[in-house]
């Protein structure tokens, strides 16, 4: 494999430097998060996984976005696959198959998919690149794209995952352009079809549906969850209630705390000023993956550096958007932060690759 | 490395540009509503999320008091407390209340053990919020089958109250009471600013009520850091609970004793005072119930039985029941006649067995008569007649002024509740009450304690123990003094003389030695309680409960229970340094002299056999 030196000039200090403060900030979290729990200290795994992650990331920097892409497609069909297998073989937890064991390590293709679909995606756009917007014909393929894993993330089920495909396409869909009367047409069909969507879902999610509309509806069940998450948070106040302190999480009545939950449990520790902090340096990469993007060397790597953006931005929003309350409860891992292996490895390997775009932005102009 | 085809042809980002300035906003706008949000959340709301995050985690249980035991005048522990298990739970920490249920259910099951309270209500609340009770005062087999069991059953604590003891049961249920759950008619009592929370324990009767306020004492808590399960993890206060004032009572659990097994398995009631400062030392009524069956609430059966019973188990006889006081009204009679001087000890009147009285005839109880008697031997033999003809002298409304100074037929005012008043009539009682206006022949009636006359037996002791005393009458009296549990004196009883009787000591003594006569003279009436010591004074009586016909004797009928006369009995002892008076009351229990006059001497033996040295 050959590395060109001129990337080691060029590699984004920036992105890295936001990337190991929020992960460190998220280690130090699950310490405490995972403290009051049994076993192995979540945090332990996590470094590991952040260690692997980080052997990918770097992986994938070294060879050219353009080579990796071109096995876009590939790597989608493995994901959709691996969910067959799920389907097939996965193991159920909490009445939910989301994961196969594959040589003791257990693994959630779901997790995969949101990175082989912003690919597959980038490629296909990139390929038909037209300067007119996109009709529903030409979003035939891109849609069967999405709506294949979809279907299948619905079946296991895992709401939110399903929900991320589909506003990871609508964004990648928006940014390339699409006719307004198609839009429409989407938009109209989406809404017809959602009382049969409503019919196909399993009665917790109904449940937790209506249970964003009104928490109180149901304390000690469904709602329970989010009225401890926003006691949990409201109860930080300003300076937080210090670190491995929050009443909340450490006495365990902060549910999923290491996982869906955890930014609850920042809130509670650290108070308003510490999420301030941390909102930033989230806000900071953000806008400086979409600054990569805007400034990548070609529109594959505009592509690619968008959907990856996309994918950390609405998992960032969604996630804190319903522990805090303001959407509903759907279990969408908070990126670099929420334990959890696949998540965690599959985000730090979408990493090296928006990486890898900002690295080669200005290697054409010096050929 | 493979070819690429836009080489040549270099990319404009550029034409992009205002979807990213799109993007920025967005962006941008996003984590304005999650920074807007949080601060309202840990801002604006903080405070309140933080107290509500604290009362998440703190749980306070409720140390129940002890009540104050109670003892009698010896210092032997009557009441005293122990302790009763109750299985709880608290659906906030159980989450799935149904699941929780159903485990402890399957546990009990394979033990063959079934819970005593039916938690459907809880099943049906919506949101349950409330520590609910699944099983009250259960075994220690249950106690020791949901503390090991206590990881599977969320949400399920033991919670310890403390339940009364009752020592003597039965035999003092009356004056001691019991106690149970406060109503909701206590609790409005108590009002606002009361102590009592639904769920607390109450005096519900006798002393125990009476005293409530004072033997409850003060719940004390504690606050305890709880998990998601609700399992304590540390304690972070507490406050210790106060124990109730302890109560000293003036009866002697010996004499009670005495008293409760004299009156055997009749219906009726004893009391025992000493006359000299109004102590109650023995108060039984029979049939009797068991206090301790009130303790965590009495089953319905039971229920039903106590108070559907015709013999009124739950009813303080002593106080509450009220008898034509029969003969032993004759002290009434005798001392007004003396002191309004429409007799003398000397004046004599002719028995021959009946008297006229306009076109009624009356009878004596004795058939032949007993032919001329005075004062004395009238009361020794109660003879009927001689009392007609003082009582005729008298009137109606004289004797009722006597009554009334004898204490008859108003309250004594003893600290024991449902007492009653009796009735002592006059003619403008009649007129007001009936309209029609006082025959004299009901004067005669009256004469010998029946007619509209009645009185409790603690009214009847009461006046006995005027003529013992020779005029003071005191309150009666069954508490000393209140206590704390270190012996500080919280509240005293003392005696408390209630009257003097407004006759001569002179005539007082003439009727004493008749009543001394009545129990240790040849053909005396009260001729059981002839001690070798010679030292009771009484009298008997008998009271009708229904008039008969004229000419019938009333020896040769078979009445049946309800019908039968009661037989009273009344007296003090020694005669001139009086220390007890007793009496006797046997429903329906035929004559004083054979049914009640046996029950006054075994309870005048049993004092004078146990008597503390003064």
């Amino acid at each position: 494999m050959r590395i060109d030196r001129r990337l080691l000039y060029s590699f984004d200090w920036m992105l890295f430097g936001l990337l190991m403060a929020i992960l460190l900030i998220g280690l130090l979290n699950l310490h405490s998060a995972g403290a009051s729990a049994a076993g192995d200290p979540p945090y332990l795994k996590q470094i590991r996984w952040i260690a692997l992650g980080l052997v990918l990331m770097f992986a994938v920097i070294c060879v050219d976005y353009r080579l990796i892409i071109r096995w876009a497609y590939l790597i989608h069909g493995i994901a959709i696959f691996l969910l067959v297998i799920v389907y097939l073989y996965g193991t159920v937890t909490h009445g939910s198959q989301r994961w196969i064991n594959l040589a003791g390590f257990s693994f959630q293709p779901s997790e995969l998919v949101k990175l082989t679909l912003v690919l597959s995606l980038a490629r296909y756009f990139n390929d038909h690149k037209q300067p007119e917007a996109f009709t529903l014909r030409g979003l035939f393929i891109p849609i069967l794209m999405v709506l294949i894993p979809f279907g299948m993330i619905v079946r296991q089920p895992d709401l939110g995952s399903a929900l991320l495909l589909l506003i990871l396409f609508g964004s990648i869909a928006l940014f390339v352009g699409v006719r307004w009367r198609s839009l429409f047409l989407v938009a109209s069909t989406g809404l017809l079809l959602a009382p049969f969507v409503w019919n196909f879902l399993h009665d917790y999610q109904r449940e937790r549906v209506l249970t964003f509309f009104d928490p109180g509806r149901d304390p000690l069940g469904s709602g329970y969850h989010i009225i401890q998450s926003i006691i949990a948070v409201g109860s930080g106040m300003f300076f937080g209630k210090g670190y491995m302190r929050g009443t909340q999480s450490q006495l365990k009545f902060l549910p999923e705390q290491q996982t869906d939950f955890v930014f609850s449990v920042f809130a509670e520790e650290w108070g308003f000023l510490g999420v301030l902090i941390l909102l930033i340096l989230y806000l900071a990469f953000i806008l400086w993956g979409l600054k990569i993007a805007q400034q990548a060397r070609d529109y594959l790597g505009t592509l690619v550096a968008y959907g990856l953006t996309m994918l950390v931005f609405w998992g960032f929003f969604i996630n804190i958007g319903m522990v805090i309350g303001i959407l509903p409860v759907v279990g969408i891992p908070l990126p670099f932060l929420s334990y959890g292996g696949s998540s965690m490895v599959g985000l730090l390997t979408g990493m090296g690759l928006l990486m890898n775009v900002s690295m080669r932005r200005y290697l054409l102009h010096h050929d | 490395m493979p070819e690429i085809d836009d080489r040549l042809n270099p990319y404009d980002p550029g034409e992009y540009r205002n979807r990213f300035r799109f993007l920025f906003w967005v962006v941008l706008v996003a984590v304005s509503l999650i920074v807007v949000r949080l601060w309202y959340l840990q801002v604006v709301q903080g405070q309140e999320l933080r107290v509500r995050s604290e009362n998440n985690r703190v749980r306070l249980r409720e140390i129940k008091a002890l009540r104050g035991i109670i003892l009698d005048s010896r210092g032997v522990v009557l009441v005293d407390n122990r302790p009763s298990f109750d299985v709880i739970i608290y659906p906030e920490d159980a989450k799935n209340v149904r699941n929780v249920i159903e485990t402890l259910e399957g546990l009990y099951r394979k033990h063959g053990l079934e819970l005593s309270e039916d938690y459907t209500p809880l099943l049906e609340t919506k949101r349950p919020l409330m520590t609910y009770r699944l099983d009250r005062n259960i075994s220690r087999e249950k106690l020791a089958l949901v503390e090991t069991h206590a990881l599977e059953l969320p949400g399920v604590a033991i919670d310890v109250m403390p339940v009364r003891e009752y020592f003597f049961g039965e035999s003092m249920a009356h004056v001691i009471g019991y106690t149970g759950e406060v109503s909701r008619a206590d609790l409005e009592r108590e009002g606002g600013g009361g102590n009592l929370k639904s769920g607390d324990v109450v005096g519900k009767y006798g002393i125990e009520r009476y005293l409530d306020p004072k033997i409850r004492g003060k719940n004390g808590g504690e606050q305890i850091e709880v998990n998601v399960v609700g399992k304590k993890i540390r304690m972070l206060g507490r406050v210790e609970p106060t124990v109730g004032y302890r109560v000293v009572l003036t009866l002697d659990s010996v004499l009670q004793r005495a008293a409760w097994d004299a009156l055997e398995e009749k219906a009726g009631s004893v009391i025992a005072v000493n006359p000299r400062d109004g102590s109650i030392l023995a108060m039984v009524s029979k049939p009797s119930f068991d206090p301790n069956l009130f303790n965590r609430g009495i089953s319905p059966e039971h229920w039903e039985r106590l108070t559907r019973s015709p013999l009124h188990p739950m009813e303080n006889k002593a106080i509450s029941g009220q008898y034509p006081p029969g003969s032993t009204y004759k002290l009434i009679v005798a001392a007004a006649g003396l002191e309004e001087g429409v007799i003398t000890p000397d004046t004599a009147f002719n028995c021959p067995g009946t008297f006229e009285m306009g076109t009624r005839t009356f009878r004596c109880w004795k058939k032949g008569g007993h032919g001329r008697v005075s004062l004395h031997r009238a009361l020794v033999e109660s003879c009927d007649v001689y009392f007609y003809n003082v009582g005729r002298l008298l009137g109606v409304d004289t004797i009722a002024e006597y009554a009334r100074q004898f204490g008859l037929g108003t309250k004594t005012g003893v600290t024991l509740l449902g007492e009653k008043s009796g009735l002592i009539p006059t003619s403008d009682w009649k007129l007001a009450r009936f309209g029609v206006p006082w025959q004299p022949g009901e004067t005669i009636s009256i004469s010998i304690g029946q007619g509209f006359n009645t009185v409790t037996p603690l009214q009847l002791l009461n006046a006995y123990c005027a003529a013992a005393n020779r005029g003071v009458i005191y309150t009666p009296r069954i508490i000393q003094r209140v206590e704390t549990e270190e012996g500080q004196i919280v509240q005293e009883f003392p005696p408390e003389p209630m009257r003097t009787v407004d006759v001569s000591r002179e005539n007082f003594e003439h009727i004493v030695q008749a009543l001394w006569g009545v129990c240790n003279e040849p053909g005396g009436t009260g001729h059981a309680l002839r001690r070798k010591e010679a030292d009771v004074c009484g009298k008997t009586g008998t009271a009708q409960v229904i008039g008969l016909p004229e000419g019938t004797d009333a020896r040769q009928v078979v009445f049946p229970y309800e019908y039968r006369d009661h037989a009273l009995f009344v007296c003090f002892a020694p005669k001139d340094n009086p220390e007890i008076a007793v009496v006797v009351v046997v429903e329906h229990g035929g004559h004083g002299a054979t049914a009640a006059a046996p029950v006054a001497r075994k309870v005048i033996d049993a004092y004078f056999a146990n008597r503390k040295p003064s």
